[in-house]
């Protein structure tokens, strides 16, 4: 009998990914309190945190601060404040969580988030973030630039030349800004290896993807992989965030080679497309577990960015390949039927059973047309799919009994399917 | 002989249902669920077992299905609502490859195998949740019992249009109708087909295959049945036990362990 | 010649304009052999698409017409009705007489749209336009003309014309033309409100977006000469600007009813696209140059268009002040993130302007009105017992 494990995987990497993030916080809370360095707010999606880093801005994450909060439970309150200002139920509850957040000194259980001495909106795919960017620019005064990321619209799926200059030139724009805001000239060197280590960084993070091909998957696509999420966007391009991925690379060998996965038995293989619910990010891991289900990869990981397909920045070119990755190097900023290609690439070469489509409501460039996706899957691919929703800041549209029900009647379906074939192929089921 | 039972703890009643080996019905019995879940599980059950004449122990496996499954805590193994309806609909009608359930709390629609395995299914957004209490709340404003609203809306000629099935609305967009001297029929109509339009774009999701047969309470409402039939464009089969579909699709999960003693489809996984 | 009410040009498009068979295009269609390219709000190049042979026609989805019966499975119930009735008319079959569709970077919803529509409807060639929204750059304007270069690019193909910048300054003369007829429509109802509905108004602008601009301009000069020639009594009513409304379209007998229950509407933003230059773009060397520095340089705001320069909130009670409005309606589609967004901004603005104003949520599948009639009559009630 399978039930719930208690042993959750929590490996080297999970231990030092606190430690490291504690820190990054305590440095966020350092400025906050006026030590003089500057931060800058920026967005996930395909983010150009090297620039930043190279003017020695810390960079600031919204996302990342309220999915902290909603997974310590404290985001409704922030999105109830925001609501009684004028925010409808129906927009982004993270915007709404920042902008309650904001409206509360910015004090978080672990940090003192810096207000922003620079707004860096870089509009990858999400047409959210004009509008979330829009108005912290208006609520903190600071100065705000959209770095424009014309979205994928041709057919071959790749930016156009000119898109490419484009950015490139706002991108030095943008280093006319930092170099306005910090005082000091941008050291090309100093970018250069940064962007180096970016690409060291890529490289490891796109050996671990491919490990989750084997069987079993030493960790969890979905469930682990946003532990290694946020020192990807936080410290991207540092020596502290190249030295978390060696850990996290060493570690996931170690695994492989003992063949060990995150749970006692890996049962069901599914690919998870999606950001998670953070309010109840436990409850939902637990509702996959019971079933020994492991997700071997997920779009929700490559939104940042996306190189397990042979992306690396390019310190030959930092601006170029800074440029590409946020142009096309993301899930956010392809196209709806490209992700259709990923997931597929997904199921095929990392040899999932099904796959499971979370839907979030705050999240519409995720979500608006899952349906569809959906339907592409069961009926053009074959594939079991299941469709689910509740959403990835605010607890309200988590209805976990409604959830258990879906997720329980899917893999019943699946074990079902599987006896089935067992019997069929004349085996004991 | 060897027995089994299905126990199928609904939001409003609860439902068993006791089979055979070949799967016959061999007593139900029906219950309003009301706050004590296990207690309405336990009184379902035992009025099951008076009314079959068998003794407690004659019954080899029970399973609990429905919202309140885990609330059957004299039961062997949970199994959803999802499965069992396919099961059941499958039991009472071999030829069933698509069910439509509408429930209090979800509207579902299964695609089923010829083994009556689930193949596929969909259920209704968090949304466009709860067309039980959408049904209750118009029958609320137009004066009648949810019961009565089926065949009235038979009468109708020309079904008004309702923007919405959100139940918060339902009430006033009906007060303005009945203000506009519209007929209770045309409203009845107009409410069926606003449900009726949310379950059929549920049933494309995994293909309307026939045969469809349409399960749980709400299929004895003509009016519903009807509306679905017409904007399906094939008929749909109602059985006299649709009432019952659930408990009986667990009840044929529990006589499969029985028959073969050990461990079936997903039950165990799920105790 | 006196005209009166039931002659006046709205009246005979009241019931064209509606109609998802798209009786006007389809006639046209038949007379010129022009196919059509179908225009997702809120604001695309049409410029480029008439130059290359084709009739922009703006595609509102499926109003209060359509029936959604497939579109539900595709779009989740959160989102808006535009977005799945748009696709339902696909499912209908409503898109023969469309060769192709163009789609624009104006919110994550339609943008998931362009890709879903291509997939399922192949037949119809979707062009998808990323318009800038980093409007201050210096690298915008060469980015935007190399943008509208490559979609004259793809819209050639489906035609298989070979565009000429002759072609295009004339397509630009043509729809400076619509426009400036437009705007005149517009400056005089702000100024006669009682001589020119907000109902017919529209009518008259949704005309101009289903036919060929060179035929309907002549039919708006008329409609304004017919409404100069009204003499309508002023009622005791409050003057509104309505925003919100420009993509999702509340159905007509929605802003009657908002006009009726006593307001005068001066100003909105019904249909923006279609009239979003402020000024006639000008006809010079680089057409596509001159089409992209309109945009990005002397176009109305719009909620879909994020320019750092001119915060939205402040355009709103501009325009309140310059046409003199009591108040102001904020129209808003359900599960509009972007009129949504606007909203939180808007509300705070009027309330340190201290100009009154009612939110009302719309949506186009409606048919009942009274709950937004007593919103409203309440609201102007407030104002002018005040």
């Amino acid at each position: 009998m399978t039930v719930a494990p208690e042993i959750r995987y929590q490996g080297e990497m999970h231990q030092l990914q606190k430690e490291i993030m504690a820190k990054y916080y305590a440095e966020a809370t350092a400025i906050a309190k006026g030590n003089g360095r500057k931060a800058a707010h920026l967005l996930i999606a395909g983010n150009p945190v090297e620039l930043l880093r190279a003017f020695d801005v810390l960079p600031i994450y919204p996302e990342v601060n309220v999915l902290q909060i909603a997974v310590r439970k404290g985001s409704l309150p922030l999105i109830q404040k925001a609501e009684e200002l004028g925010y409808a139920g129906d927009n982004c509850a993270y915007v709404k969580a920042d902008i309650g957040l904001f409206h509360s000194g910015y004090e978080t259980p672990f940090a003192t988030i810096p207000k922003p001495d620079v707004l860096v909106c870089n509009y990858v795919g999400c047409n959210v973030y004009l509008n979330w960017f829009e108005h912290l620019a208006e609520l903190t005064g600071a100065p705000a630039m959209n770095i424009d990321i014309p979205f994928i619209r041709t057919l071959d799926g790749e930016p156009t030349a000119d898109d490419v200059t484009y950015v490139v030139k706002q991108l030095e724009e943008l280093i006319v800004l930092l170099e306005q805001v910090t005082g000091r000239s941008l050291d090309w060197k100093v970018l250069t290896k940064i962007v180096e280590r970016s690409a060291q960084t890529g490289e490891l993070w796109s050996q671990i993807k491919e490990m989750t091909k084997l069987r079993p998957a030493p960790y969890d696509a979905y469930f682990d992989s946003v532990t290694m999420m946020a020192p990807l966007y936080t410290l991207r391009g540092t020596e502290e965030g190249l030295r978390f991925f060696e850990v996290a690379h060493r570690e996931m060998t170690a695994q492989v080679n003992r063949k060990q996965g995150p749970l006692p038995e890996e049962r069901f293989r599914i690919v998870i497309e999606g950001p998670p619910p953070w309010p109840k990010l436990r409850v939902f891991r637990d509702m996959f577990s019971r079933w020994g289900a492991v997700a071997v990869a997920s779009t929700y990981s490559t939104v940042g960015g996306l190189w397990e397909f042979g992306f690396r920045h390019d310190p030959a070119h930092p601006l170029e390949s800074i440029a590409r990755h946020m142009l096309s190097y993301n899930v956010c900023n392809r196209t709806f039927l490209q992700r259709y290609d990923q997931l597929e690439r997904y199921v095929k070469e990392w040899h999932a059973d099904a796959m499971v489509i979370h839907s979030v409501k705050s999240c519409r460039l995720f979500s608006a047309g899952q349906g569809d996706m959906r339907e592409h899957f069961v009926r053009d691919l074959d594939v079991p799919t299941l469709l689910i929703e509740s959403d990835l800041e605010d607890p309200r549209y988590f209805s976990e009994a409604q959830l258990r029900n879906r997720i329980d009647a899917f893999f019943e379906a699946l074990e079902q399917r599987r006896i089935t074939a067992g019997r069929a192929a004349g085996g004991v089921a | 002989m060897r027995y089994a039972a299905g126990v199928d703890v609904g939001s409003t009643q609860t439902k068993a249902i006791i089979v055979d080996e070949s799967h016959a019905i061999v007593a139900r019995a029906l219950t309003d669920t009301g706050a004590y879940l296990v207690r309405a599980a336990e009184r379902a059950f035992e009025s099951a077992l008076s009314e079959a004449g068998l003794p407690r122990e004659a019954v080899g496996q029970v399973i609990g299905t429905g919202y309140g499954r885990f609330k059957v805590e004299f039961g062997d193994a949970q199994v959803t609502e999802i499965s069992c309806h396919a099961k059941g609909a499958w039991a009472l009608i071999p030829a069933t490859r698509t069910v439509i359930d509408i429930g209090g709390q979800d509207t579902k629609a299964i695609k089923v195998s010829d083994r009556g395995e689930v193949l596929d299914f969909a259920m209704n957004d968090k949304c466009a949740a709860g067309s039980g209490r959408f049904l209750t709340n118009s029958a609320e404003a137009v004066g009648l019992q949810v019961s009565e609203m089926g065949a009235r809306s038979m009468d109708s000629k020309q079904p008004v249009r309702l923007s919405t099935v959100c139940t918060i609305f339902v009430e006033s967009d009906i007060l303005t109708y009945l203000a506009q001297g519209k007929k209770v029929e045309d409203i009845l109509a107009g409410v069926h087909g606003a449900i009726a339009a949310r379950t059929v774009a549920l049933v494309r999701r995994v293909g309307a295959e026939s045969e469809v047969t349409f399960t749980g309470g709400v299929s004895r409402n003509i009016g519903i049945v009807k509306a679905v039939q017409e904007k399906l464009g094939v008929p749909v089969n109602v059985s006299p036990d649709s009432h019952f579909t659930g408990a009986l699709g667990a009840a044929i999960f529990a006589m499969e362990r029985v028959l073969a003693g050990s461990a079936m489809t997903g039950s165990e996984v799920l105790a | 010649m006196t005209v009166t009410l039931d002659v006046f040009p709205a009246a005979r498009y009241r019931d064209v304009v509606e109609d998802r068979d798209f009786p006007t295009v389809r006639e046209y269609q038949a007379r010129t052999g022009r196919a059509a390219l179908g225009c997702y709000p809120v604001y695309g190049p049409f410029e480029l698409g008439y130059a290359a042979g084709l009739l922009p026609v703006g595609l509102f989805g499926g109003g209060n017409r359509i029936e959604i019966q497939t579109a539900d499975s595709r779009f989740q119930s959160f989102i808006c009705s535009v977005v799945k009735s748009t696709m339902e008319l696909g499912f209908q079959d409503k898109l023969g007489p469309f060769e192709a569709l163009m789609f624009e970077s104006i919110c994550d919803p339609a943008r998931n749209l362009a890709s879903i529509m291509s997939r399922n409807f192949p037949k119809q060639k979707v062009t998808y336009v990323h318009l800038p929204q980093n409007m201050t750059s210096a690298a915008a304007p060469d980015y935007l003309t190399s943008e509208y270069r490559r979609v004259l690019a793809e819209l050639e193909t489906v035609t298989g014309a070979h565009v000429t910048d002759d072609d295009l300054r004339a397509s630009l003369a043509t729809y400076n033309a619509l426009r400036s007829a437009l705007r005149a429509l517009y400056a005089f109802r702000a100024e006669r409100p009682q001589d020119l509905l907000t109902g017919e108004l529209y009518t008259l602008t949704r005309l101009a977006t289903i036919m060929d601009p060179a035929e309907v301009t002549p039919i708006l000069r008329e409609a304004l000469d017919a409404a100069r020639a009204r003499d309508g009594r002023v009622k005791d009513r409050i003057r509104v600007v309505l925003a919100g409304a420009f993509c999702e379209q509340p159905p007509l007998e929605l802003i009657e009813s908002i006009e009726e229950s006593g307001c005068y509407i001066v100003d909105d933003d019904f249909l923006l696209g279609w009239r979003l230059f402020r000024r006639d773009v000008p006809i010079d060397d680089d057409p596509c140059r001159a089409l992209a520095l309109a945009y990005l340089n002397d176009s109305l705001h719009a909620s879909t268009k994020h320019d750092l320069r001119a915060p939205r909130a402040k355009a709103l009670i501009e325009s309140a002040r310059s046409h003199d409005a009591d108040a102001v309606i904020c129209l808003i589609a359900k599960f509009c993130e972007p009129g949504l967004f606007d909203y939180a901004l808007y509300r705070k603005a009027l309330e340190v302007e201290s100009i009154p104003h009612l939110y009302v949520e719309f949506e186009e599948k409606m048919w009942l009105y009274e709950r937004i009639r007593t919103e409203v009559e309440t609201f102007v009630e407030s104002m002018l017992f005040r």
